[in-house]
């Protein structure tokens, strides 16, 4: 009860943080204001309104869906080096909107993001393909090194196609690492309404991915059909994870620090820990992006940028823990 | 025997293609004509224009081939390469670190500095408790390393103005752009002391790769020599990061591939091919990079993504094959 009301806290100074911080400071009641009784001509209210509020949705959206898919791909596979930065799930539906763009033209925003979608899954498919199957064998570094070279192929290639469409170099930053300043440009209704299918997907999957994670034969012996549950759950993560980059770029290392932590705050039931991996992932998500705007001040560092500069140390801190036999 | 000349010819052909390949294309006469005489609008080309860029990739991956060797050899993983294990990033954090703070050091001097204090940091945040390391925590540590300094290095960029970052974020990813001789003569230069030093230290190296036992009980003093030969490894991926920016993949692929092609098995020979196959790698890169997309240079490191991360993936597949890894 505890650690739930300490969550809520945290994602509550969150939310907040993001309506309130920036050039202009607006108070809890200018905020109420703005939301309530909208007036045009103060210049706080249209701040809020137009470019806080789209960074907010933006940041709940990435956030809860990249923490969540990171707790279903860690459950899957029992590894805790399973992200979908880290695995090139991002990064294919990254290259798919900036291929999309290429072959197509410039066209809107919504049409390019339904192309994440087909993308993140393909790269799902393919790393864990390559990194030795779903099953709970699967080697930690071997998944974890597939997932890094299937990223550096495909930042590549989007580095490749950003730079021959002569982009600015702002675009080229939003499809390599991540950014909720073009939020107000996103289809951000759309991606809600998946992500929201995403994660009740998730919770649907979740005791069936718990009995799998018991082993196959087990599993099976229970009743569930081990195929049909890696099936889903991979869609799930395919989901989220395409709304998460419609919406924000590629963001790495949240998928990999919020599973440790809604671990600790809820001990092992999945179904708590997925609802608390959204709210820890929309809460470092918002607050990160809000520590991005303000330490270097007026310049803003793109949310993806600090997510890894927090993550790596949490990466080093996991690969250490891992033991030296743990490889299958 | 055979085998090695067939590699040096390949390398010699990358380089005389990449001589006539660009936005004014060479016949082979004319760029006959402009070696031999050094007159006319060959010679202007190979002097001025593709001349420095293309000798800076041969020495900047000859360098980043033997450093990627040397480590392959003493830890016995094909995977252990500088650019795997964030060393190559090290140093290219910091020499973008070193030109926005404006430290008066040269560029080698930054990037060795940088090479080897990730080197050291890898080194020591995978000690275990017990003060034991395996190679595998080594590597993971490393990749996490190297993120970190990528992560770092697009922080720092966010203060220059765009154009600025733009350039420099080019760098970040590897670049041959605008190179000219000067780069050309510190590469080699710098590259062919560290060369005489692994000469010298190579009688180690082969000794330790037939195990630390074995070459402690031939009287090989074995913790100096891994220093030594680690401390060579990274001064030579920081000489190649310094003139072509931290590339990704040619260390890992090189010493792999050109043992392949010559079916080199003594690791004196094994540097040798990587040295080659390094050059070579990096060359048709630059060339890939520049000839691709008309009227674009792309960083070479783009191109060195492209080919080198699908090597990586085929590594790890053959490694779960053989259960190597």
């Amino acid at each position: 009860m505890r650690a739930a009301t300490g969550l809520a806290l945290v994602f509550g100074v969150a939310v907040f943080l993001t309506l309130a911080v920036g050039v202009r400071t607006a108070s809890l009641a200018e905020i109420w204001n703005a939301l309530v009784a909208f007036d045009p001509a103060n210049a706080t209210h249209v701040t809020i309104q137009s470019i806080r509020l789209p960074r907010l949705v933006a940041g709940l959206i990435a956030g809860a869906s990249l923490g969540v898919a990171g707790t279903v791909m860690q459950a899957l596979t029992r590894n805790p080096l399973a992200d979908p930065g880290l695995l090139g799930v991002n990064s294919g539906a990254s290259f798919a909107i900036v291929l999309g763009a290429l072959i197509f033209g410039r066209s809107d925003a919504g049409l390019m993001s339904a192309l994440a979608f087909p993308g993140a899954a393909l790269a799902s498919i393919a790393v864990f393909a390559l990194g030795g199957g779903l099953r709970g064998e699967t080697g930690h570094v071997r998944l974890a090194l597939a997932g890094t070279a299937l990223n550096a192929l495909l930042l590549s290639l989007v580095s490749a196609i950003v730079m021959a469409r002569s982009e600015t170099l702002e675009v080229f930053r939003f499809w390599v690492a991540g950014s909720l300043s073009q939020a107000s440009q996103r289809p951000l209704s759309a991606m809600a309404l998946v992500t929201i299918v995403g994660i009740g997907l998730s919770l649907a999957l979740a005791p069936r991915i718990e009995a799998l994670s018991l082993g196959s034969a087990l599993a099976r012996g229970l009743g569930t059909r081990p195929a049909r549950i890696q099936l889903g759950a991979l869609a799930a993560v395919t989901l989220m994870t395409g709304a998460a980059v419609s919406v924000a770029g590629p963001i790495a290392f949240l998928g990999l620090m919020v599973p440790p932590l809604a671990r600790r705050i809820c001990g092992h039931a999945l179904r708590l820990e997925l609802i608390a991996s959204a709210m820890l992932g929309a809460s470092i998500l918002l607050l990160a992006d809000t520590a991005g705007r303000l330490v270097l001040a007026p310049a803003e560092v793109r949310v993806g940028i600090m997510t890894a500069l927090i993550g790596t140390p949490v990466f080093i801190w996991i690969a250490r823990r891992l033991k030296p036999g743990a490889a299958s | 025997m055979t085998r090695s000349i067939i590699l040096a010819a390949v390398l010699l052909f990358a380089i005389l293609l990449s001589l006539m390949i660009g936005q004014v294309m060479l016949s082979p006469a004319t760029l006959w004509a402009g070696l031999s005489t050094g007159q006319g609008p060959a010679a202007l080309t190979i002097r001025v224009l593709r001349g420095p860029g293309i000798a800076t990739a041969v020495g900047a991956g000859a360098v980043l081939g033997l450093s990627g060797t040397i480590f392959q050899i003493l830890l016995r993983n094909p995977l252990a390469a500088p650019d795997v294990m964030g060393f190559t990033s090290g140093a290219g954090l910091a020499v973008i670190f070193g030109v926005m703070a404006g430290l008066a050091l040269p560029t080698p001097v930054l990037a060795a500095l940088g090479g080897s204090a990730a080197a050291i940091v890898v080194a020591v945040l995978s000690l275990r408790r017990d003060g034991s390391q395996t190679t595998i925590t080594l590597i993971l540590v490393g990749l996490g390393v190297g993120f970190f300094t990528a992560a770092a290095g697009s922080f720092i960029l966010t203060r220059l103005p765009p154009q600025e970052a733009a350039e420099a974020q080019r760098w970040l990813s590897g670049s041959l752009a605008a190179r000219n001789w000067g780069h050309v003569a510190q590469v080699f230069g710098v590259g062919a002391v560290l060369t005489l030093v692994l000469v010298i230290q190579s009688r180690s190296l082969a000794l330790l790769e037939l195990g630390d036992d074995l070459a402690k009980g031939l009287g090989l003093r074995a913790d100096r020599a891994k220093w030594g030969l680690s401390a060579t490894g990274v001064l030579l991926a920081a000489t190649g990061v310094a003139v072509a920016g931290p590339v990704p993949f040619v260390a890992l692929m090189a010493g792999p591939l050109g043992a392949r092609v010559t079916r080199a098995r003594h690791p004196a020979a094994r540097l040798a091919a990587a040295a080659v196959t390094g050059a070579t790698i990096t060359v048709l890169a630059d060339l890939a990079a520049r000839a691709s997309i008309p009227g674009l240079q792309l960083p070479v490191g783009v191109m060195t993504g492209i080919f080198g991360a699908p090597y990586l993936l085929w590594l790890l597949a053959r490694e779960i094959e053989t259960g190597d890894l």
